[in-house]
């Protein structure tokens, strides 16, 4: 037996032994097929998933390549049930190919034809193809290109598409690198997808991914669209856009509930595309308003659905998904793989944080004690009112202040869920409100008054957790969440951890993260997903209780 | 090869198949006792009586059951043969000579022929045991006459014919040598003849079947022969089919069989751990349901072929058996085997898997196929076995260490000329031998004897019927002392873990990854089960402390505190009926209550009270109080929690399955048989010349007559109750009933052929 770093275990999970010497080599040689899934402090642990391994198939990796690093890695005798596993998983990509042919337009061509038979005989497909050319090949209809991608590969018979883009509307853009350059990983990233042509690079929250996305852009110089979660998020990639590229006010253009304009680049907000009128959307024609020729998806776990319908129909646009993980609460990873594309880039966080793009981060649990007047009216609760009960109790907000007088003068973040707890500390604390019913002036105003360091602190909702750039915030006191969601957790976080220039001491900030939880309550039991999520993420992650906090011990 | 040249030189050769036997040398015995072993049991009292034995029809089948294709068609010549030297049977059949001496001495050996005066014989039985067609060796040569033509004769005969004569000649011979006269006259000369039988009668290249084969035309052996061209077949017969293999790569070969062998053994122990407190229900026929298996199958995240397997090697290494559960159902659960089976190393528990495996007739194979009834076959159930299966798997894995090390079983090409090769080593049995050498490939590989198909070198230890355990050790990674606690409150075990370590961990954590290594997790309701098992919060903070490399992450002590917080803290004893408590206020809390009165509770210590109530009281009365004790052991030791999982005894039958006690015993039966032998010889020579004793004596007598075929007086009584005698050739010996010929009857008269009941012929005189 080999001493390598990695073990790998019958259920396809990789585990990777961080303080081996060879574990750097390993990580490296593995990443592109497997799964990062969790990466604690000495063991990560990676999956194979057929995913997985057809998006290393379609960054050019063979089976033969995947097996030979699992077994020069591996410490112990490697299952030869997964090896089998392994090659044939792989082996099943590509047998069918998506093709331009000379004559015919878009055909689905494939070199086994016993595959093809068998996609054929599928109800599903048989409707969107066309006449069979010869043994061969089939034709397609171009506007069923995505939807059969993703029906084959629910099938297991993922195809490969060679049909190439269109080229859409030409208009220059350069990056405008006066003061700053794209770090080394934004370079690979853009590359990458640029030659997979199509495909989701994944990067932590506050990686700098808009960059990636404008990088994108100026190797297209064409006309794009760009999809984004609500209007805070365009008016920032909008700014980020104007500072970084040679884009002007008025190339840009923003869809949005309020304003309608469309320009060469337009940001559009996945709500308004989504708004469903009397059974159709109005707004749909978008997507044909210019003859795009990039289209930017940011924050892909959180596409809507509808959005993938329409996007099976622009699969002849290259396309850009980007996002900080491809973890998916409703588990449609494989659409994003077949709709967007495979996974073009990906680097851990802690990768990203060691080179110091992202600040470090310590994670702190907070566990107050109800008194028992709550206790009482928590266990007589409804169950559905419980975790609002636990989570809104008002022993949190001395915490939260015990929590604000430690890190006095650090510009800091209070997150919650429920507006009335909101409501109730914002008066507390005599900080300004941000929330879902605040207009985009008023939080563009206040965001804008936080990043300058005119106000230290923001009590917000959940509609600070995506893409809005507080590069200044240190401190983030989480008092509730949505039901332990570890995309939030991941986001959340993310508003942290963009790293803000030196201290004066040439020292880094370190991010600190508390989340408050009631004890033995459903919030414990919520928290402790997110704890785990931290955890896997490989944040130090401590619990403490509220006395010893305002004992003064941490 | 002395004896052989005796008979070549024509200076000796035996009266009879016993006079043969009786001057072998012990060793030389023996091999005949070891091969035909159902000789001697029971013991037979003399020579005679073996050889009497040996030319049974049953035993002849049994031991032709063991003969590779080759040596079958060399047994088949010296049939046709009738009787011959050795050069000659060298010159009918075609195959090396050397391998046709070789063959012959084992036949010499296994007494399927021996050397009469006359020459080298065939046992009369063995023409016809010998069936199966040219697969199974028979050339379909009918045996030369006795007073036969000349070849040159026959070749005249031969060249005559006309080309219609001729086929139906090769047909006859090609079809067994027998026909059916339809039409055709007998007696012609050959210019009378008009159909082609008739042609072939009047050249007397076909004859009537005489007595043996009534109402049957026959081809003499000398005839087909000369159409063979002086040999008995028409092809080579010592070439053995060769396997067809390919290199492999040596370190994925072993990888991957020593991953398997250690999954085997990981399964196994998960799957019994698993039906110690979850029995599975048995079928009213003992066998497992699908739903079980199924079932099964999940748990170990395996195929269902798999887990059938692995239930079926569980159940022959006597790991499991049915009891009744407290319902009084038949259940499948460990036997207590399975405790001793789990305190030994893995590489021995593996071996012991594997060698139950190998003597195993059990046919997982069949498992969710249907029968003829079209019932789909049950795991564990009775009927799922083949005699033919421990023989299929000896043979498979031979024949793979006849491999150059390195090489396995070409991909596609590989099992059809192991089948081939197999089939030619034992051609006779069974008709199902395809599938059973198919499925001993399978299960081979997934067992870890195999990897990519090549036998690795701890398999070829456990073909040659060795302990692979010590060599299978030295590929398995040796275990680990230690865990990696890490702060999403998993402890990874980065390989094997100690038997001891692992047990308590499994106490404390749940198992959530398993294979080379195994990944725990600590929740709170694993804390709760290992505080319920007796731990107490320091223990717990001591062994992840003590168990961990790294050190120990907050959360997972402060998880520890936390469950501990809301858990009973008190213990009682069983012997003395005592309370105590590291909690003195605890005490005399309870010792206070009002509700308490009637325990007469008593404190001896600051930490420990007593009472006057039987446990099985005092245990509720104190839940009712609101305390949650524990029970103590008279040696301090917590004895509530890990519920002990249910045993069954371990069948008592295993002792076949260890082939040293077995060949032992064996050999030590034989030494006993033979001695016997020569004190029963000593005996049988007091005893007057004919043979008068009932039973075994008189058949003995007359199966060596027929050996010898020589002639011998009867003394019978015949339907009238008289007493008769005659002279007559006994021809063969069949239920009971003796076929003879009366010496002196002419050559082709029919009715001399009559038959006896052997139990009325009281003695037999050899003339």
């Amino acid at each position: 037996m080999s001493d390598g770093p990695l073990i790998v275990q019958s259920d396809k999970s990789l585990l990777l032994e961080v303080d081996h010497p060879q574990a750097a080599d390993c990580r490296k040689a593995i990443a592109p097929f497997a799964e990062l899934e969790r990466s604690p402090e000495h063991i990560h642990t990676y999956r194979l998933t057929p995913l997985g391994l057809w998006n290393a198939r379609a960054a050019g990796h063979d089976a033969e390549q995947v097996v030979d690093t699992l077994l020069t890695y591996s410490r112990y005798a490697v299952p030869h049930a997964l090896l089998v596993d392994v090659a044939e998983t792989m082996a099943r990509y590509g047998r069918l190919r998506l093709e331009k042919h000379p004559t015919h337009g878009l055909v689905l061509a494939s070199s086994d034809r016993a595959v093809l038979e068998e996609v054929l005989r599928a109800k599903k497909i048989s409707g969107m193809l066309g006449n069979r050319l010869d043994d061969d090949t089939v034709l397609v209809h171009p506007s069923e290109r995505g939807n059969l991608k993703q029906a084959l590969l629910k099938l297991g018979w993922p195809a490969e598409d060679y049909a190439g883009y269109v080229d859409g509307e030409a208009h220059p853009i350069d990056l405008a690198e006066d003061g700053w350059t794209l770090r080394d990983y934004q370079r690979d990233a853009a590359e990458s997808f640029w030659h997979g042509g199509s495909g989701v690079v994944v990067l932590p929250c506050g990686a700098g991914k808009t960059i990636v996305g404008a990088a994108a852009m100026a190797q297209a110089r064409a006309t794009t669209l760009i999809l984004v979660t609500n209007t805070v998020s365009a008016r920032q990639w909008k700014d980020e856009l104007l500072r970084r590229t040679s884009l002007t006010e008025e190339e840009i253009g923003e869809y949005s509930g309020t304003v309608k304009e469309i320009r060469p680049v337009t940001i559009a907000t996945y709500q308004v595309i989504t708004t469903k009128r009397k059974g159709v959307y109005p707004h749909l024609e978008l997507f044909d308003a210019r003859d795009w020729g990039l289209i930017v998806y940011d924050e892909v776990h959180l596409l809507p659905a509808p959005i993938f319908r329409m996007t099976a129909d622009l699969q002849a646009r290259r396309r850009i998904g980007l996002t900080a993980t491809l973890v998916r609460e409703d588990g449609r990873e494989g659409d994003v793989f077949s709709l967007i594309g495979p996974k073009r880039y990906d680097a851990p966080w802690k990768d990203i944080e060691a080179q110091g793009w992202i600040a470090p981060a310590d994670c702190v649990e907070v566990r107050v004690t109800l008194p028992d007047a709550s206790r009482m009216s928590y266990a007589t609760a409804e169950p559905e009112e419980r975790y609002r009960l636990a989570a809104c109790t008002p022993e949190k907000s001395r915490v939260v202040q015990d929590l604000l007088a430690r890190h006095a003068g650090q510009p800091t973040l209070v997150i919650g869920q429920y507006l009335e707890q909101l409501e109730e500390l914002a008066a507390t604390l005599e900080a300004p409100l941000i929330t879902g019913q605040t207009t985009v002036k008023e939080r563009q105003r206040l965001f804008d008054a936080f990043r300058s360091g005119e106000i230290g602190l923001l009590v917000v909702s959940k509609v600070a957790n995506f893409s809005i750039d507080l590069p200044s915030a240190e401190v983030a006191i989480q008092v509730s969440g949505s039901f332990g969601s570890r995309q939030e957790e991941a986001q959340r976080l993310g508003r942290l951890l963009r790293p803000g220039d030196p201290g004066p001491d040439g020292e880094r900030k370190v991010a600190h993260f508390y989340t408050v939880v009631a004890r033995d309550t459903v919030d414990a039991e919520f928290a402790q997903n997110r704890q785990r999520f931290l955890a896997e993420q490989g944040y130090a992650y401590r619990i403490i209780d509220a006395d010893e906090l305002s004992a003064g011990q941490l | 090869m002395g004896t052989l040249c005796c008979v070549g030189e024509g200076a000796g050769g035996y009266r009879s198949l016993a006079d043969q036997l009786r001057s072998w040398p012990d060793d030389r015995l023996h091999r005949l006792l070891t091969q035909r072993s159902d000789l001697a049991t029971p013991a037979p009292h003399d020579f005679s009586q073996l050889a009497s034995r040996a030319a049974v029809r049953n035993s002849i089948a049994r031991a032709l059951d063991g003969l590779t294709r080759g040596e079958l068609c060399v047994l088949d010549a010296l049939v046709v043969a009738g009787q011959t030297t050795p050069a000659e049977l060298v010159e009918l059949t075609w195959a090396d000579p050397a391998f046709v001496t070789t063959t012959l001495h084992r036949l010499l050996d296994l007494a399927l022929a021996w050397e009469s005066p006359e020459g080298l014989r065939a046992l009369t039985g063995v023409g016809d045991a010998l069936t199966g067609g040219s697969e199974g060796g028979a050339s379909g040569l009918r045996p030369r006459s006795v007073e036969r033509r000349s070849r040159a004769d026959i070749d005249a005969a031969l060249d005559v014919l006309e080309p219609g004569a001729r086929a139906l000649l090769e047909h006859v011979v090609d079809e067994g040598g027998a026909a059916k006269p339809g039409a055709a006259r007998l007696g012609l000369r050959p210019e009378d003849a008009e159909t082609p039988a008739e042609v072939l009668l009047a050249h007397r290249l076909l004859v009537p079947g005489g007595s043996l084969q009534p109402g049957l035309l026959v081809v003499p052996g000398e005839v087909g022969l000369a159409l063979r061209d002086g040999r008995t077949t028409t092809a080579p017969i010592d070439h053995e089919p060769v396997l067809v293999a390919e290199p492999r790569s040596p370190r994925l070969a072993l990888s991957a069989a020593v991953g398997a062998a250690a999954d085997v053994v990981r399964r196994v122990e998960n799957l019994l751990d698993w039906w110690a407190t979850r029995p599975a229900a048995a079928l009213r026929t003992t066998g497992l349901g699908v739903r079980e298996l199924r079932a099964a199958a999940v748990h170990l995240q395996v195929d269902e072929a798999e887990a059938a397997l692995l239930i079926e090697v569980t159940s022959a290494a006597g790991l499991i058996a049915t009891r009744a559960d407290a319902e009084g159902n038949q259940v499948w659960v460990p036997t207590e085997d399975f405790d001793r089976w789990r305190e030994r190393p893995p590489a021995e528990r593996w071996s012991e898997l594997a060698r139950a495996w190998l003597a195993s007739p059990r046919l997982p194979g069949l498992v969710g196929e249907r029968g003829p009834d079209q019932k789909p076959w049950n795991a564990l159930s009775p009927e799922l076995s083949a005699a033919g299966m421990p023989e299929a798997k000896a043979m498979t894995l031979a024949a793979l260490a006849g491999l150059p090390p390195g090489e396995g079983l070409a991909s596609g090409t590989g099992l059809p000329s192991l089948i081939a090769r197999i089939t030619w080593q034992r051609p006779r049995r069974p008709r199902t031998r395809p599938d059973l050498v198919a499925w001993a490939v399978a299960e081979a590989a997934r067992l870890g004897i195999t990897g990519t198909d090549v036998l690795t070198d701890y398999g070829r230890t456990l073909a040659t019927g060795d302990d692979p355990a010590p060599l299978l050790a030295t590929h398995l990674p040796a275990p680990v002392d230690h865990v990696l606690l890490q702060a999403d409150l998993t402890a990874v075990a980065p390989g094997p873990l100690e038997s001891d370590l692992a047990r308590r961990l499994h106490q404390v954590a749940d198992v959530e990854s398993r294979g080379a290594a195994t990944v725990f997790r600590f929740t709170t309701e694993s804390i709760r089960r290992a505080l319920d098992a007796g731990w107490t919060a320091a223990e717990l903070h001591a062994f992840v402390l003590a168990a961990s490399r790294t050190p120990v992450p907050q959360p997972l002590s402060y998880l520890i505190d936390d469950v501990v917080r809301g858990f009973g803290r008190l213990r009682v004893g069983v012997a003395h009926a005592f309370l105590r408590s590291e909690d003195e206020s605890a005490l005399a809390a309870l010792e206070s209550h009002p509700k308490a009165s009637s325990l007469g509770l008593q404190r001896i210590a600051p930490t420990v009270l007593v009472s006057s109530v039987p446990i099985d009281v005092l245990l509720p009365r104190l839940r009712e109080l609101g305390a949650a004790p524990v029970v103590e052991g008279p040696d301090g030791q917590i004895r509530v929690g890990v519920a002990e999982g249910l045993r069954a005894r371990a069948p008592r039958t295993r002792d076949s399955a260890d082939p040293a006690r077995v060949a032992a015993r064996h050999a030590a039966h034989l030494v006993s048989v033979i001695s016997g032998l020569r004190d029963g010889e000593e005996v049988a020579r007091s005893r007057p010349a004919s043979a008068s004793a009932p039973g075994g004596g008189v058949l003995s007598a007359l199966r060596e007559a027929i050996e010898r075929r020589g002639a011998v007086l009867i003394g019978f009584t015949d339907h009238q109750g008289v007493i008769n005698e005659r002279a007559v050739v006994p021809l063969r010996v069949e239920g009971g009933q003796l076929a003879a010929r009366d010496r002196d009857a002419e050559r082709d008269d029919p009715d001399a052929d009559r038959t006896y009941a052997v139990h009325r012929i009281s003695r037999v005189v050899p003339l």
